[in-house]
């Protein structure tokens, strides 16, 4: 089942790490994101094929915005 | 444990016969049934986990689906009162379809009488479900009342089946989406601890009424002090704004585990990942600990996390848990969702459960503590019994740099672009010492004593076992 993998909170995309067709596991890191003074991990749920990462560095998402999808 | 004594009838376990599946949760050789034979549904034993007695009951999922009449349930009933009146745990195994049809009412208020012992017994004595078939209907209730919620591979746990949810809502789902671990594990909150199998389930529900059951006595002695203790700071990173994971300092704060035990529980793992809940052994006793996790959301609160805590701080107060708390919190979570979702009124049952709490309570801050969130940690306000903090803790209304802006914003504008940043440094150095520094908050009394990373676990060891044993007097309500 594709997994879509939503911001949980607003915040600048600062890096991203993982790319389109990578093989993750869960607890790796697609891309980190910076909010309250925070670096933010944005971690996988499960084992799987990062279909699309839907964000590039400086773009500001808003909760609930599509970050990647693994599969 | 001798190994004499381990559950060991592991090779049959995943049969659904009652009387094996509790043979497989008791020390081999201790059950002795309290009722069964008797087509009731249900069957109880007292028996012994780990040496100490416990109280079990378990449905038959092998007769109408587990399926519940009046008689099945008295006996729940029963072995919950027994319990109770013994002061010893209960564990539930659970795999049934609910009330029995053709029994009609009759069955509805005997679920009803077994929902009314498990709260009557809330509190009073750890109530531990293993859900290892279906438990619907009313049978999704009874798991859900008690302390502690355990779910096998094959458990799944719902209101309504997937044939009424097709039939009134037209969702198409299956049993394992609609009620499986991942939904309750991930989504729902309902069960506490996932496992792929029974064999697993049962370990762990053998690990919590253990912990639970017999909580032995702090012995601080026995914890390296001074520079001889681990350095827990060296699980963090240097840098204040780098998130980590801290399920490893929670390892390295525990006790490591004895001979054939599971070692430390972690409740709700995948659930408001951004608190930790683990029930463990720390000096020797058991204990809670309640921790942010930097590793998601930067370890800010949010309304289910804050939630999450509120049961977890109640469960362990009831039942005379002492609590460790290790905050490095960068405040709550900000955002409409947040706000809509009842960030305050479920944020409001974790100040209760701290401030109501007893129970030797001891808050140690790590890197920061900032804002509401700095409050709701357990802090010197709520009643914590020490808040200790390391020498580079920050406690403060927000970071230093963000306070700055807002304070000095006209000073800032009004000095030349190339020297504003030597001015923003120099502010945020004064900020951090006279607003969120350690000293500070140790000057004011909100922070007792600044502690060695390496002293930590001695300090916490001594502030839990100085403090007057108490447990708090109130049930323990599904939050």
């Amino acid at each position: 089942m594709a997994e879509e993998i939503r911001a949980e909170m607003v915040a600048n995309v600062w890096k991203v790490v993982a790319s389109t067709g990578d093989d993750v596991a869960e607890g790796d890191t697609l891309v980190i994101l910076e909010s309250m003074k925070m670096e933010i991990p944005v971690i996988a749920e499960s084992d799987g094929t990062v279909q699309q990462i839907a964000v590039n560095e400086g773009d500001v998402v808003q909760e609930g915005d599509l970050i990647a999808v693994v599969a | 444990m001798p190994a004499s004594t381990a559950a060991s009838d592991q090779s049959i376990v995943d049969s659904r016969d009652p009387e094996t599946r509790l043979r497989a949760l008791f020390d081999r050789g201790t059950l002795r049934l309290l009722a069964s034979g008797d087509g009731s549904g249900a069957l109880a034993a007292r028996g012994e986990i780990d040496g100490g007695p416990v109280i079990a009951f378990v449905t038959d999922g092998t007769r109408m689906g587990g399926a519940l009449g009046s008689e099945g349930c008295r006996h729940i009933v029963d072995a919950i009162d027994t319990a109770v009146r013994e002061r010893i745990p209960v564990v539930g195994l659970w795999h049934s379809g609910g009330a029995r049809v053709d029994e009609g009412v009759v069955a509805l208020d005997g679920i009803g009488q077994v929902f009314a012992a498990m709260v009557r017994a809330s509190g009073r004595v750890p109530q531990i479900s293993v859900v290892l078939g279906p438990a619907a209907g009313g049978a999704a209730y009874g798991p859900a009342l008690t302390d502690i919620v355990v779910m096998s591979g094959a458990g799944r746990i719902f209101v309504t089946g997937p044939e009424v949810v097709r039939s009134v809502t037209g969702e198409q789902v299956d049993m394992e989406r609609l009620g499986g671990p991942e939904p309750h594990g991930r989504r729902s909150g309902v069960v506490h601890v996932t496992t792929n199998n029974d064999e697993d389930a049962l370990r762990t529900a053998r690990e919590l009424a253990g912990l639970l059951g017999r909580q032995g006595r702090l012995s601080p002695a026995d914890v390296p002090a001074g520079v001889e203790g681990f350095d827990l700071s060296s699980l963090m990173p240097a840098e204040a704004n780098r998130a980590y994971d801290v399920k490893p300092v929670i390892g390295a704060l525990l006790d490591p585990p004895r001979d054939g035990h599971t070692g430390p529980v972690e409740l709700h793992a995948r659930w408001a990942p951004n608190v930790v809940t683990t029930m463990g052994r720390f000096a020797g006793r058991t204990v809670g600990v309640i921790a942010n996790n930097p590793l998601r959301l930067g370890g800010c609160l949010d309304a289910a996390s804050a939630e999450k805590a509120a049961r977890f701080v109640r469960m362990c107060d009831s039942l005379g848990v002492p609590l460790i708390v290790v905050v490095d919190v960068p405040g709550y979570l900000p955002g409409v969702g947040q706000e809509w979702d009842g960030v305050v009124r479920r944020g409001a049952k974790l100040l209760h459960a701290f401030a109501e709490a007893v129970v030797p309570r001891v808050t140690l801050v790590t890197r920061k503590a900032y804002g509401g969130a700095y409050i709701a940690m357990n802090s010197r306000s709520l009643g914590a019994t020490a808040v200790f903090a390391w020498p580079t803790a920050e406690l403060a209304v927000m970071g230093a740099a963000a306070a700055v802006n807002i304070l000095h914003r006209k000073r800032l504008a009004a000095t030349p672009v190339e020297e504003r940043e030597a001015l923003r440094a120099q502010l945020i150095e004064e900020q951090t010492h006279t607003a969120g520094g350690v000293n500070r908050a140790l000057e004011i009394g909100v922070v007792d004593e600044v502690i060695e990373p390496t002293d930590t676990r001695r300090r916490i060891a001594e502030a839990l076992a100085g403090a007057p044993a108490a447990r708090g007097a109130h049930g323990n309500i599904p939050l």
